[in-house]
């Protein structure tokens, strides 16, 4: 991995924490407030692709191991990363690299500018949604003991809003795409 | 912007070696995931407690670090409740706070750059893999702390940008912007750290 790699990689991480000190954003349509933050899996697969994305998220995970509150909220500490979401934190890895994959295929700057976006919707939600959620869910079920299909019904409150986080990170993968482009340029 | 959780001490956790307390609590947490009896639940998690006053972080200060995933604790502890039953309600509710406070106490009784020592050593072996280079995450970290406050800055900065010309603040106004003029440094930066010879030899590649 170049220098160059390692740097975007780690810039993208600093994007994701300041990412984390914006206030949420609580919608009226919406029974959960959208936190900025729990974009960075789409925007990180979409922008700078897998493997780079996939390594800003592990240092994410790094920081917040070695006691940072880098998380939404001033969350940090092993103790988030033992409780009962931890697996979605790690799933963010994954997920990210899921993206990625997915954004690296789909996307190349030579497509109309509504496939484009049809492409970084489609990484993002597989990616940044069904990835981590199947990641997310068994973990909170096994560390909790409560029943999976429970669990997997509880987490319909946030797929609206999921959906939501993927269509703006598409908009904001292609202003990037068109403004400064990264993805063709794999790690 | 970024306070580290470490609380300063010199007692017993404090002076344990980083590799052990992480072993330690894998254990503890293995061993409490694996008994379900309420007495001894109960046992840890006043252990727990014990253990996070003895470094010097009182039950306020462990409510503050730990209190959204406290909240989602019980939360899932009243739908084990009302789903299963009420003892296995209480078995989460005993079990999850006490490996959160084990936790919680690792992370005020261990230092940044000791954390970060053990894992630069712990990923030696994966360097003589050829996988990574076990000094590049220092670095990396090193660059993240760095550039978050400016990142900040700069958001705070766009977002008087279209306040001053009356474009109303929206997020995914703001992260085209944000995220391009982030990573355009990105260039720069390599170099600097290249031509300081920082990550040795032959770092282009």
């Amino acid at each position: 991995m170049s220098t160059r790699d390692l740097v975007l990689a780690a810039l993208f991480t600093a994007i994701i924490v300041v990412l984390g000190l914006i206030p949420p954003v609580p919608l009226a349509f919406l029974p959960v407030p959208i936190t900025a933050q729990s974009m960075g899996v789409m925007l990180a697969g979409c922008i700078i692709g897998a493997r780079r994305g996939a390594l800003a998220y592990v240092l994410l995970v790094v920081l917040v191991a070695v006691g940072l509150p880098v998380l939404s909220g001033g969350r940090g500490g092993l103790a988030v990363l033992m409780g009962p979401t931890a697996g979605y934190i790690f799933g963010w890895i994954v997920g990210t690299f899921v993206t990625g994959l997915l954004a690296q295929r789909l996307v190349s700057e030579s497509q109309p500018a509504l496939r484009q976006m049809a492409g970084f919707l489609i990484a993002g939600v597989v990616g940044g949604i069904v990835v981590v959620y199947a990641i997310g869910m068994p973990w909170l079920s096994f560390i909790t003991g409560t029943p999976f299909d429970k669990v997997v019904t509880g987490s319909v409150v946030f797929l609206p809003g999921d959906i939501l986080k993927a269509v703006i990170a598409s908009l904001a993968a292609r202003a990037v795409m068109v403004g400064y482009p990264l993805l063709p340029q794999r790690a | 912007m970024l306070n580290s959780l470490h609380i300063e001490g010199e007692g017993w956790l404090h002076r344990m070696g980083t590799g052990w307390k992480l072993f330690a609590l894998l254990v503890i947490s293995l061993v409490l995931t694996l008994i379900s009896n309420l007495p001894l639940l109960a046992a840890a998690l006043v252990a727990s407690l014990m253990v996070s006053r003895s470094i010097g972080m009182t039950e306020r200060m462990l409510w503050e670090r730990t209190k959204p995933v406290l909240l989602t604790i019980a939360f899932l502890a009243l739908v084990n409740m009302l789903l299963l039953s009420p003892r296995e309600g209480l078995v989460i509710l005993l079990r999850l706070p006490a490996i959160l406070f084990f936790a919680s106490a690792v992370t005020a009784s261990t230092s940044l750059s000791a954390f970060i020592d053990t894992l630069t050593r712990a990923a030696m072996p994966l360097e003589r893999l050829g996988l990574i280079r076990a000094a590049d995450l220092g670095l990396a970290l090193g660059l993240v702390l760095r550039f978050v406050p400016e990142i900040h800055a700069r958001y705070g900065a766009l977002k008087d940008a279209h306040k001053a010309r009356g474009i109303p603040v929206k997020l995914h106004r703001l992260l085209g912007p944000l995220i391009i003029s982030t990573l355009k440094d990105a260039d720069s930066i390599a170099d600097a750290i290249d031509a300081r010879g920082i990550r040795g030899q032959k770092s282009r590649h």
